[in-house]
């Protein structure tokens, strides 16, 4: 991690104050339990085929000092051929390899272009855990991706990870997965995670779309075994488990150029429970742009004693001198209230302004829930932005 | 008299309305024709004729202007008004600007290549249609291997910066916060030639100091879980879909926050009903359940809590065999977690 962080600061340091630095400084407050946010972010190319990046956070509590904590959650140097066949990075980032779990990890990855159109990627390191100060044990996860592309955007792989803690097996998976484009107007996406180390079906995930003019149509399945999503080292990954699924279809519709019509109509499975999935939602972009934009929604979901009906509606309306003002609200209303109540409101309304370099937003967010009888919060965020975005 | 009056009214503000609200919709009745290419071509008139300076550095667009048209083909116009306001699409000509100042795009360089047939990749000319670019499809039958390499920084100049979405199957549309999952998993270096780490992890990351609902909240489009009131639906949510929570969180996460907001960890509050556990299967629930999501049980009863359940489902013990029918694993008796139930010795059951 250290040599990670040299890295970044040795690649980025030659470079500050060169034109493709960018820096991004966040500070956002809460009112309601008094907390504070500061978030940077750094991102340079120093030359071609070379880039880093960074993201560091710190946050404060209501008591100075006690609850004050930090983190980093990006660092990373990235280089690659100038041919692009080959690419490696190091430092702190998230591994995504195929049909795999993404992983938050301190350590490599590389991907290598064979001739064919073949891809090699590999990746290895210790698994991120939060708080600077935590003891760290040495448990590492490390895993490789083989692929083919497949037409001008896709491609087709498998995939392996391990990860062990303190030496034990805690996952083991195999992915497979598959995306591209079958045609002009329709593609498919897949993937599969099977669980070595109790072997088991762990997720599948399939959606596969048709587009043609102004409506696309989407068909989408997901299975899900939670135990084998557990670690292995997990007395509750022996116990086996009843796997859900969830099944539907989704038409978009652009009903005129600046309004979208969304259908879902679905259906979850757990057990011998089912539920239906349903939502109706329209956008209207006030501007050829989307920069005013209202949105509306209603939604049921859910299954068992657990199903519930919302309604959710936004809007963000731009004004003159880099104004904008914004508001969301959504009203859930749970089938069995369990004494949690009947209805839960929640809605923001807020204001910003944006200049391109500075950027402020003030917000109110009030809510009613399980956890709150009535809570009323005040958020507050100025950024500012140095290099060109 | 006066109710005429009232209907004229009535009628012209209808007509106000329905206009404002295509306005609104985007809808154009007035539109610019696209240009008739095809009816020029067949005509013989060669695209360079029109299209000069393509052999000449710098940016421009080669669009012919009125002069153009009126020198010596159309000497006496119909109309006194400009060619292009009617004749040219000004979608088409966004396009092309906007291909301009987003591709590292040279026409003098690939003249020689075309060998002067510019159809070769305007070939949408023949068909007639408005769009003039070509689709980036053209662009691999020779560049194949900037495309196989990912390297769209070989012609797009910023791709991050210029906001354009796929169009293929990683079109971000319907509901993409579900589907990408699917569809990035087979892409993720396509996602990374405009997504940074950062994107990834502001959701992904187990150090994530807030999710951008949180950090970005005047933005009410901007894509992030936990959206809105998820606070008060997580428990509904994460109950009708068992295991999704441990995709991205580890099981002591319930735990951790509930404790922190004093809603469990309690010895005063039992979150389990009447009849969690009994001697009988009639009187039982908790298998049930922990079937259905054995996170949910882990979170609370992971590590050192695991002994509640070994107490009386060890081998020999009272809670019989845990292990569902054809139940098999690669974990060894001596590992864990199999040995606090096997111990040294004992016959798998």
């Amino acid at each position: 991690m250290k040599l990670a962080i040299a890295i970044a600061i040795a690649v980025a340091a030659p470079a500050a104050g060169a034109d493709p630095l960018r820096l991004r400084a966040d500070a956002l407050a809460s009112a309601a339990s008094p907390a504070g946010l500061l978030v940077l972010e750094a991102e340079n190319t120093p030359r071609a085929g070379l880039s880093a990046e960074a993201v560091v956070w710190m946050g404060g509590g209501r008591t100075p000092g006690e609850d004050t904590t930090g983190d980093v959650l990006v660092i990373a140097v990235r280089a690659q051929t100038r041919s692009g066949r080959a690419n490696a990075q190091v430092g702190r980032f998230v591994s995504t390899l195929g049909a795999l779990r993404p992983a938050h990890v301190d350590g490599a990855a590389a991907r290598l272009r064979l001739p064919r159109r073949f891809d090699v990627e590999i990746f290895g390191g210790i698994p991120v855990v939060p708080g600077l100060a935590t003891s760290r044990s040495w448990d590492w996860i490390a895993g490789a991706r083989a692929s083919r592309q497949l037409g001008d955007s896709g491609s087709a792989g498998i995939a392996y990870a391990q990860r062990r803690d303190e030496g034990r097996l805690a996952t083991e998976e195999l992915g497979v997965d598959a995306g591209f484009a079958i045609a002009a107007r329709h593609d498919v996406g897949v993937r599969a995670a099977y669980d070595l180390a109790n072997p088991g079906l762990a997720e599948v995930a399939l959606t596969s779309s048709y587009r043609r003019r102004s409506v696309r149509a989407e068909v989408y399945g997901i299975h899900r075994a939670a135990s084998h999503l557990l670690p292995a080292t997990s007395l509750f990954s022996v116990i086996g488990d009843i796997p859900s699924q969830r099944a539907g279809t989704v038409v978009t519709w652009r009903a005129a150029p600046r309004l979208d019509l969304i259908a879902d109509a679905g259906a979850r499975f757990v057990d011998t429970d089912v539920g239906a999935e349903l939502t109706g939602r329209a956008r209207l972009r006030l501007d050829d742009r989307g920069t005013s934009a209202l949105t509306g929604e209603l939604r049921r979901s859910g299954v068992g004693d657990d199903e519930w009906t919302g309604i959710r509606g936004a809007a963000r309306i731009a004004l003159p001198r880099s104004f904008a003002i914004s508001t969301e609200l959504e009203l859930v209303v749970p089938d069995v209230d369990r004494g949690h109540g009947t209805v839960w409101p929640w809605g923001l309304a807020a204001v910003s302004w944006d200049d391109g370099e500075w950027q402020a937003a003030i917000a109110v967010e009030a809510s009613a829930s399980a956890e709150y009888r009535h809570r009323v919060d005040v958020l507050a965020q100025l950024c500012r932005r140095w290099g060109k975005r | 008299m006066k109710r005429g009056r009232a209907l004229r009214l009535a009628g012209a503000l209808a007509c106000v309305a329905l206009a404002a609200c295509a306005g609104i919709l985007g809808l154009r009745t007035s539109a610019p024709e696209s240009f008739p290419h095809r009816k020029h071509v067949v005509a013989g008139v060669s695209c360079t004729r029109c299209h000069t300076g393509l052999d000449k550095p710098g940016d421009a667009l080669h669009l012919p202007g009125d002069a153009t048209c009126t020198t010596e083909c159309h000497a006496k116009p119909h109309d006194t008004r400009s060619c292009v306001g009617c004749h040219v699409s000004s979608l088409a000509v966004a396009e092309l600007i906007e291909a301009r100042d987003h591709l590292k795009f040279d026409h003098r360089r690939h003249l020689s290549t075309a060998k002067g047939n510019c159809m070769r990749c305007h070939d949408a000319v023949a068909e007639g249609a408005a769009r003039m670019r070509p689709p980036m499809a053209t662009c691999f039958r020779c560049h194949d291997d900037a495309r196989n390499t990912r390297r769209c920084d070989a012609c797009h100049r910023n791709l991050a910066d210029e906001g354009t979405l796929p169009a293929t199957h990683l079109a971000h549309d319907g509901d993409w916060m579900r589907e990408h999952g699917a569809r990035a998993s087979s892409s993720g270096d396509l996602c990374e030639t405009c997504h940074k780490q950062s994107y990834c992890a502001s959701c992904h990351g187990q150090t994530v100091p807030a999710l951008p609902a949180v950090t970005r909240f005047a933005d009410p489009f901007r894509a992030s879980v936990h959206r809105a009131g998820f606070s008060a639906r997580h428990a509904l949510e994460a109950r009708s879909d068992p295991g999704a929570c441990s995709t991205c969180h580890a099981p002591e996460r319930c735990a951790s926050c509930h404790v922190a907001k004093g809603v469990a960890g309690l010895r005063d509050r039992q979150p389990h009903p009447p009849g969690w556990v009994g001697l009988t299967s009639s009187d039982n629930q908790h298998g049930r359940e922990a079937r259905r999501d054995p996170a949910s049980c882990a979170s609370c009863h992971g590590g050192a809590g695991e002994k509640l359940c070994v107490g009386c489902h060890a081998v020999g013990g009272v809670g019989g065999n845990p292990h569902p029918a054809g139940w098999s694993s690669r974990q060894p008796l001596t590992a864990m977690p199999c040995r606090m139930c096997h111990p040294i010795g004992s016959a798998r059951r």
